[in-house]
Order: C-alpha cells, then sequence, then structure tokens
C-alpha cells in the first residue's frame, strides 16, 4: 500500500492568505482568542524573521514588530481551504482522507503513474512516486495554498515525510524504520509526559527509542508508550478512512470588520465567488443554486437561495444576481461573514454541427439568461408558447431550451411568408368612443381617443372604416369571464386599431394595433 | 452580402418578368435586386427573396444592423415575425427583444415562427432593450429583433454610442441584428436603412355593406445601403392571416 500525505504548513494563516492574497508578502499573523488575551497561532515569514512565533499573545508580538497585521482565526476560511485540498486529491484518487487542519492522505494504489512504477527498479519507482508528488503539489498549489507532499507505506511516514523540508519525500517500501531512526523524536509527537521521560533516559531520536525493548517499555510508559514505541518502529496499523465527496461546495470567510455597504461586501465576495467557480471547474462541473448564507452583527443568520436558469460557471453573472437579491432585501444588519454554497450539477453540453445551424454555448446561454431574468425579472425572459383560448392577449412563457439545431439547414425556401401581424396592446388600452347608433346590433362608430392623456400609445381620430362587431365570450364560468364585441378601426390619422367594447359594462378598449 | 455577377442579375430579373430597362445600368449590391415600385407587382403572403421585403425576411450572413423605420401599421411587426420565422423555421435560434411588449405568440405561430427557438425578452425601457439585445449578441444569437414598439419612451435619450455599440457586437460575432424603431435611431450605425411608409388598409365590401379588414399595404423605401442612399422602393402588400377567432 502507497500512501500520499499532503500537509499545508501553518494551515491557519495559509488559508487566511487564501481569501486575502493581498497580504501575501507581508508581516501577518494569525491569532486565537480575544483582546490582550490573544494568542499567535501562526505567523508569515516576514513576521517569523522579526522574532514573532506561534505561542506568543499580540500585544507581546507587537512589542517585537509594531507594524504587525493581526488576523483572527478564520474558520470559515479554513473549512474552504480544507475542501479545496481535498478537491485537489480527489483529482489523483478517489479514496482520500480528510485529516483535519491542511493535511490529506491520498491513496495512490490503482494510479496508473503508480502502477507503472512497480514493473521497474526501486530506483526508477522512487523517480516515479517522486513526479506524481510533484504533480500532486503543483494542483494543489493551483487552489492557493502552498503545501508539502511525502509517500509512504503508512500514514505516519507520509506525514513524517510530508513535515520534512525537502518536499516532496519519498519513503521507500520497507524502509520506514530505517527513515525514522535518524529523526528527532519530536517529530512523533510524543505526550509531555513521556518527552520528559525520555529526555530523562537521554534518548533524543527515533531510532534510539525504536532500540529499547519493547515489553520493557510498555511496563515502564504504560499504553501509551507501547504505541509510540511501535510508531517509532515504523509500524502504523492505522487504516485511511476515504471521506465521502459532498454534495455541495462551500466558500466564505468571517470579516474582519463588519461590512454595512454592498460594494466592499461584493468585493469581497466575487473573490469568493472565483474561487468556488474555479474548484467547480476543476470537475467539470457548474452551479445550478447559489445559496448565500450571511452571519449578522452582533448575533444573527440570515440565507438566500438563487436558482439559475441552467447550470452556469460565470462569475459576474453570479455577482450580479447576489447584488440583486440583496439589493431587493437587505439584510438589516451588518455582515460579520458569509459564505456561499454551490449546489453543483453538469454543465450543459453541446454537439457542433458540421453542416447544420450552429448551436449556442449552453454556458453562455445560461449566463446570459440568468443576467436578463436578474435585469428584467424572471417573468419577462422566455420562450412563448401559443395557448388554448380565444382572448387575444393570452399567452404563456416557457424556459427557453432550444432544441439542438438540425444536422443539416434545410434548403433556403424561395418564398418567405408576408402575412399582417398584430401588436397586442398589454394591458389595454381604455378608450372612449363616440357612435351615432347606440343599438347593440348597428353600432356606427365616429371618432375615438384614449380615456387618459398619458395613455401609451396615444390614440385619437374619427373613425374612417369600421368592420364588426365580432363577438368573443369565454371563460363565463369563471371568476373573470370575457364578453366583448369586436371592431377593426381605421382612423383618419393613420393606425389600424382593433378595438373592443366590454359587454358587461360597457366600457370601450383598443388591444391591438395592425401591423 | 453577397453580390450577384451582373449577368446572373440580369438573367435573374429577366426570369422574374422584370423588363430590363433600356440602356440602363445594372445596380449593384441590395440595389440590383430591386426595382421601381412601379415595376414590381404586388405580392400577396408571401415575399420574394429578390424583393426588399423578402431581403429582410431571410437578411443574409454580414449584414450587422439593419434598421426598419415605420410609423403604426405600416407593416413593421410583419417584417419582424417574418424575419424571426426565417431563422427558427431554418434550425437556428433567434431572440426577440420587445419593448412593448406586443408579441402575439399565436400569430408568430401563424407567421411560422418556431416558438420553440425563440427568445422572447421583455424590456420595460429602451435602454434595458438595448443592454438586452447587446447580451443576446454577446451569448452568440445569429438573429436578434430589437422591437422598439409604437412610442418607446427614453430612445431619444439613447446616446449614438449605443448603436455603434450594438453594431460592433453583432459585427464582432457574425450576428444580425434588425432594429424595429418607429422613427431612426440608429444613425450613422445602422449599415442598411429602411423605412416604411404610406400604409393603406385593404378592406372587402363597399357602400353600406359590411366591411372586412383583408390586408394591409405600404411603401418600403431603401433608404441606405452601405454608404449610398438608394431611394429604391417597393410596394409591401400583407394579407390578414385569419380572422379573430382563429388567431
Amino acid at each position: 500500500m502507497r500512501l500520499a500525505c499532503i500537509a499545508v504548513p501553518l494551515f491557519p494563516l495559509a488559508a487566511r492568505l487564501r481569501s486575502e492574497p493581498d497580504l501575501k508578502g507581508e508581516a501577518v499573523a494569525v491569532c486565537e482568542g480575544n483582546g490582550n488575551a490573544a494568542r499567535i497561532v501562526a505567523a508569515s515569514r516576514r513576521a517569523r524573521e522579526k522574532g514573532v512565533g506561534a505561542g506568543q499573545t499580540l500585544p507581546q508580538a507587537r512589542a517585537i514588530l509594531p507594524g504587525l497585521l493581526a488576523r483572527a482565526r478564520d474558520n470559515a476560511s479554513e473549512r474552504a481551504a480544507q475542501e479545496a485540498l481535498l478537491e485537489a486529491a480527489e483529482a489523483f484518487s478517489p479514496r482520500v482522507e480528510d485529516a483535519g487542519d491542511g493535511v490529506v492522505y491520498v491513496d495512490l494504489d490503482g494510479h496508473p503513474a503508480f502502477h507503472e512504477s512497480k514493473t521497474q527498479n526501486p530506483k526508477s519507482k522512487i523517480d516515479c512516486e517522486l513526479r506524481l508528488a510533484r504533480d500532486l503539489l503543483a494542483v494543489v498549489e493551483k487552489t492557493g495554498l502552498p503545501a508539502r507532499a511525502g509517500i509512504g507505506a503508512s500514514k505516519l511516514a507520509a506525514r513524517v515525510a510530508a513535515n520534512l523540508p525537502d518536499s516532496p519525500h519519498v519513503v521507500p517500501e520497507g524502509e520506514e524504520e530505517a527513515f525514522l531512526a535518524p529523526l528527532s523524536l519530536e517529530r512523533l509527537a510524543p505526550e509531555l509526559a513521556i518527552a520528559e521521560t525520555l529526555e530523562r533516559w537521554g534518548i533524543r531520536s527515533i531510532g534510539d527509542f525504536a532500540k529499547l525493548p519493547e515489553g520493557e517499555v510498555a511496563s515502564r510508559l504504560g499504553e501509551a508508550g507501547r504505541a509510540l514505541h511501535a510508531t517509532a518502529r515504523g509500524i502504523d496499523p492505522r487504516p485511511l478512512t476515504p471521506r465521502a465527496p459532498p454534495l455541495t461546495l462551500t466558500e466564505g470567510m468571517d470579516l474582519e470588520w463588519p461590512v454595512t455597504t454592498l460594494e466592499p461586501f461584493l468585493f469581497l465576495g466575487r473573490a469568493a465567488l472565483d474561487r468556488l467557480m474555479a474548484r467547480l471547474e476543476a470537475q467539470a462541473l457548474a452551479c445550478v443554486r447559489l445559496d448565500v448564507s450571511l452571519a449578522l452583527d452582533p448575533d444573527g443568520h440570515d440565507a438566500r437561495a438563487i436558482r439559475l436558469p441552467a447550470p452556469t460557471r460565470d462569475v459576474k453573472t453570479l455577482v450580479t444576481l447576489v447584488r440583486l437579491e440583496l439589493e431587493a432585501r437587505p439584510p438589516g444588519a451588518p455582515v460579520a461573514g458569509f459564505a456561499f454554497t454551490a449546489l453543483p450539477d453538469q454543465p450543459r453540453r453541446s454537439q457542433l454541427s458540421l453542416f447544420g445551424p450552429a448551436a449556442l454555448s449552453p454556458d453562455r446561454l445560461a449566463a446570459t439568461i440568468a443576467r436578463l431574468a436578474a435585469l428584467l425579472g424572471a417573468d419577462r425572459v422566455g420562450s412563448p408558447r401559443a395557448v388554448d383560448g380565444h382572448r387575444p392577449e393570452r399567452f404563456s412563457l416557457a424556459p427557453y431550451a432550444p432544441l439542438p439545431p438540425p444536422d443539416f439547414a434545410p434548403e433556403p425556401r424561395r418564398k418567405s411568408r408576408g402575412l399582417m401581424a398584430v401588436r397586442v396592446l398589454r394591458p389595454p388600452v381604455p378608450i372612449e368612443v363616440i357612435a351615432s347608433d347606440k343599438t347593440a346590433t348597428d353600432l356606427r362608430l365616429l371618432s375615438l381617443k384614449a380615456s387618459s392623456p398619458d395613455a401609451s400609445p396615444a390614440i385619437s381620430g374619427s373613425v374612417k372604416v369600421a368592420a364588426g362587431p365580432w363577438s368573443l365570450e369565454e371563460g363565463w364560468w369563471t371568476q373573470k369571464p370575457a364578453d366583448r364585441d369586436y371592431w377593426d378601426v381605421e382612423l383618419s390619422e393613420g393606425g389600424l386599431y382593433r378595438i373592443y367594447r366590454d359587454r358587461k359594462d360597457g366600457v370601450w378598449f383598443a388591444d391591438g394595433v395592425y401591423d | 452580402m453577397s453580390t450577384i455577377p451582373a449577368l446572373a442579375l440580369e438573367r435573374l430579373l429577366e426570369g422574374e418578368g422584370f423588363a430590363k430597362k433600356p440602356g440602363g445600368v445594372l445596380l449593384s449590391g441590395l440595389g440590383a435586386r430591386l426595382t421601381r415600385a412601379s415595376e414590381l407587382p404586388a405580392r400577396s403572403g408571401l415575399f420574394e427573396r429578390e424583393s426588399l421585403a423578402g431581403w429582410l425576411a431571410a437578411m443574409p450572413a454580414g449584414e450587422a444592423l439593419v434598421e426598419l423605420s415605420a410609423r403604426r401599421s405600416c407593416g413593421r411587426f410583419a417584417l419582424a415575425l417574418s424575419a424571426l420565422a426565417a431563422a427558427t423555421s431554418s434550425g437556428q435560434a433567434a431572440a426577440l427583444v420587445d419593448l412593448g411588449d406586443h408579441l402575439d405568440p399565436q400569430g408568430a405561430q401563424s407567421a411560422g415562427v418556431d416558438l420553440t427557438r425563440l427568445l422572447w425578452v421583455r424590456p420595460r425601457r429602451a435602454k434595458e432593450a438595448v443592454a438586452a439585445a447587446e447580451m443576446l449578441l454577446s451569448a452568440g444569437f445569429p438573429l436578434v429583433v430589437a422591437d422598439f414598439g409604437l412610442s418607446p419612451r427614453g430612445a431619444r435619450c439613447l446616446p449614438d454610442a449605443a448603436w455603434v455599440r450594438l453594431a460592433r457586437a453583432a459585427e464582432a460575432r457574425g450576428a444580425k441584428l434588425l432594429l424595429m424603431t418607429p422613427w431612426r435611431l440608429a444613425g450613422v450605425a445602422a449599415r442598411t436603412a429602411v423605412s416604411a411608409s404610406f400604409s393603406r388598409p385593404l378592406w372587402q365590401g363597399s357602400g353600406r355593406a359590411p366591411r372586412l379588414l383583408s390586408g394591409l399595404c405600404s411603401r418600403l423605401t431603401l433608404e441606405k445601403d452601405g454608404r449610398a442612399r438608394s431611394g429604391l422602393s417597393e410596394t409591401l402588400s400583407l394579407p390578414m392571416a385569419g380572422s379573430l377567432a382563429g388567431s
């Protein structure tokens, strides 16, 4: 069995720098705790060079380095970074264990490159595994995390190898004990009491400890000492526990200061969405629903769900949708942290045709429809559908999902159809009509004008020719029946209209313009 | 737009029954396909491909921005539906930016539009209509018809740069943008400009007999073709599709 361990040194700091890349190169420290009791958990190289180190309180560190940038430990960023690390590892193997705090184990059994190395001599095998480890690190680096890698036959050997300065490091098969022997005992992280005892005994290296008889160690140091002794001999019985891939992907961060305006939030949110979409892209997935979770100051929570018409990875579209959502329903309190959760789905694919018309790119189409829906409203974008009935204004809207174009473009028609069309006026324009004979059967229309001077379109003029009436009755069994008499009217000032009189209340409307 | 060689054009016109003017010089470009209104017989229900209406209905690729300006009841919306019908019936996707929310899906279907391939966008303001048209062109729609309705509010306030930008967006993607406006809006950005005017409804029946609307006639004029000012015109005849009950 061959395992790789990927470890991110100073993980809290690395996760923070991934969320705030502008801090890279600065003297930064990540603290845990509040006020003067806050202790440094991790510090950047520039801060460490000045003497700042883990365990110091923030006032102590500031006394050494007044310009130190301090950031609180960010659980949201660390969770997202750990997920990104796991996803990068899953590009190499389906069996990946989440060991937490920037450590991931990868089962390399069955990997094509590793399988190839089995047939070669030991030197070639190590070279092959080193190449694989470098590839792993290159993929992890794309997620914005600096990592080290080690390959060994057990989790312990791989972990210790990953923590060595010369990364990546490969422990040859069967040489775990020899590999561990010269290393300091601190690499095994013994319990404090056991470490003090071994210090008194004068044992410094793992090899020295491994030489001690197992029974004597067990009788003097107990079960914990026996387990440590087995570890020192390169024995690690812990199996790899692969994780179940999550159904959703999350990116977010806890903010240093609560945000009260939209623009700073979107600035930070865009960066998080960039990272989220990059993770989706690495898995050839797209986002079909975006959940926005907001931590409110001082104590509150707000959650939104933004549904997308089709899976997309377009960050610009998602930022626009988040903006519109928050503008429509502001959270009501300062935002102290946020998390974007993407529900992934397979992006739509289109097959290009050699001879037929080109199909639209599904990804771009989905992004465009989402942006149009955000700009105009979801009910104002779609594919029109004919509806059974007689009311001229009837229509329905379906989601736009065009059929794939034909493989061969049809022959262009010699003649195209040209029929008079009707512009439907939605809603109908109320009009006032002057007629000479007001009988139900014979009505001579003389002139008409819109009831309101602000009506759009403006309709006014004397009737030149009128044809009608034609009766329309529909839905008499419903709450909103239609009982109308229609006329086609030509006005002397120009314009050909379709007007009707509501038989129930006698009100006139123009509901169409022939065009 | 492809240029027809002179000889082929001559044969084409003769084949269509158009008499060659004695001593006349054959025109080039779009104008070559047209004849004077007096020479062009009125069509009914079908556009000939060699007519201006037929050309508008099935615009060739490369026509970035074509503007058809017409007052109400001059056949502007019918030509928009013809263009959509030509595109969607050949399997292409098409988009209609409908500023006035005027589309009648039943009428569009009877005009030959494949509704499943049509994206209907209903903006409320002219500015939104222009933004939507640009988005649709960027998405790769080969044909975008932007109808600015009967009295578009705020259309006059749109800067000229907006139309130039739309024309460039269409040109960059090899798409066709058909602007349907109540008056000329796109200005110099329109590669081709056509106007429709002198609308005349056709009525059946006379005297005291009941009337029946049977169609619409108007005059189509090619205002601009590239950099040339053509001035050629033809009669556009649009018969009634059906009665109200059938719509």
